[in-house]
């Protein structure tokens, strides 16, 4: 994905103060982790601050990253992670309510979902389909544990192997394995309400 | 859990083998073994459809476009000097001359339009002229130039007002150069003292949790990571006695 060579002279350029090189990283990697945060975090907002926050850290700690204990990518997506998992902690308590009220309203309409989509009884357009798919996709994606959720997200949103997501998440292989599955199945069991007749 | 053998398979070794038969890797007699699995245990089969399912879901989801302004807000928060969020988070020495600051953003800002065009000695001159040429037309055309009295129109008035103008234009300049110069130099200071951009920290941050990958730190999105693991659904369960509310349930205790 990297080559490493090129990436460390890029870090040891930007420690060195030069600029150019800084503004080099940042174009190449604020899609991802915008991406990731967006996913993670489920709002444009929160994903723009995040990513933002991101990048300050990663200027602040760039002298420490060590090209030979690993690819650039795993460390930027180690601090992407460990900022979601500072700001999901700190939002903790507005979770436990909104999930509360969610388990209530979810025994009273077991479709909470189908509820962001719109009509489903008139055939729609094949964009406007998928972008309603897209959106069904990502709010269900929020459903998820978080660890389930950050698990699925650098697997198959990121296509990063199991090895490289044991790292970021500091847990072992096996572990990430079975996050992954067990992330999969959920959003799967989530979706299959809305689109029974898909499945 | 229900975790008995099928076709030579345990369920538990089922689920070990399952990423790498999503991730289409797995071969030879494993993969035999594997698909006999599916087709004949109960538990497995609609469990390694939802893994499937999920996982395309999951695929048909793009990538999102960032907004524009992200890389200038990463830059300006970054490397440029002036955001608020630098402002608050680090601790550096306030520059001691923004009054100077100030005069020049209020130079070089509000006045830049005005001065551009009050700078041309000219522009007094030419609007003096055609004033005059104006006033003319009408006394040729019957308008008596007592009508416009209180407006003086000979042309001594009028230089008289272009080099009252002129002298006040380059009092104003000079004014301005003096605060330039002197900002120039406050600058020149600065510079020798300080460096024009931080660069970024060389020393390692011990109490920083966003370190390198191998400081086996955890970090978890609660401290009670046993409760989340029970709580959420574990694989091995028949998929239909599992309720999404489990979801919603294990938040709880997040
Ligand atoms: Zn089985």
């Amino acid at each position: 994905m990297e080559d490493v060579q090129v990436v460390a002279m890029l870090v040891r350029r930007c420690v060195a103060g030069d600029a150019a090189a800084w503004e080099e990283i940042v174009q190449t990697y604020n899609r991802r982790i915008y991406n990731i945060c967006y996913r993670f975090a489920g709002s444009a907002d929160d994903a723009e601050d995040l990513a933002q926050e991101v990048f300050i850290k990663m200027y602040r700690t760039l002298a420490s990253y060590d090209s030979s204990k690993g690819a650039f990518v795993t460390w930027v997506t180690t601090i992407t992670r460990n900022l979601l998992v500072d700001h999901f902690r700190k939002t903790k308590q507005d979770r436990i309510t909104d999930s509360l009220d969610a388990t209530s309203s979810a025994h009273e309409d077991a479709q909470p979902l189908s509820e962001q989509i719109q009509d489903q009884s008139a055939p729609p357009d094949q964009h406007v389909r998928s972008r309603e798919v897209g959106e069904a996709v990502h709010a269900a994606l929020g459903k998820l544990s978080p660890e389930l959720r950050e698990a699925v997200i650098l697997r198959d949103l990121q296509d990063m192997d199991y090895r490289e997501i044991a790292t970021v998440l500091k847990v072992p292989e096996g572990t990430v394995k079975s996050r992954i599955n067990r992330g999969r199945a959920e959003l799967a069991r989530l979706l299959q309400r809305t689109y029974r007749q898909v499945m | 859990m229900p975790d008995h053998t099928s076709n030579g398979m345990q369920c538990h070794e089922f689920e070990g083998l399952l990423s790498d038969a999503i991730d289409g890797v797995l071969t030879g007699a494993q993969l035999d073994r594997f698909q006999a699995h599916v087709r004949t245990c109960s538990a497995c089969r609609p469990l390694f459809a939802e893994v499937e399912a999920g996982r395309n879901w999951l695929k048909d989801l793009t990538e999102v476009e960032p907004p524009v302004s992200l890389v200038t807000n990463i830059l300006a928060s970054t490397t440029g000097v002036d955001t608020q969020r630098l402002r608050v988070n680090v601790s550096a020495p306030q520059p001691r001359i923004t009054w100077l600051e100030r005069a020049h953003a209020w130079a070089s800002g509000a006045m830049q339009p005005l001065w551009a065009t009050v700078r041309q000695p000219r522009f007094a001159m030419s609007f003096g002229m055609a004033f005059f040429a104006l006033s003319v037309a009408l006394s040729v055309i019957g308008v008596k130039p007592a009508d416009l009295r209180q407006v003086s129109l000979r042309p001594a008035a009028i230089r008289h007002t272009y080099y009252n103008t002129q002298a006040r234009v380059v009092r104003y300049y000079e004014n301005i150069r003096f605060v330039y110069e002197v900002e120039s130099r406050v600058r020149e200071l600065k510079r020798t003292v300080t460096p024009a951009e931080p660069a970024p920290e060389r020393k390692d941050h011990k109490n920083d949790t966003t370190q390198q990958p191998e400081q086996k730190q955890e970090r978890n999105y609660s401290q009670t990571e046993n409760h989340l693991i029970l709580a959420s659904a574990p694989l091995g369960l028949s998929v239909n006695d599992l309720p999404v509310v489990l979801v919603t349930t294990y938040r709880r205790f997040v």
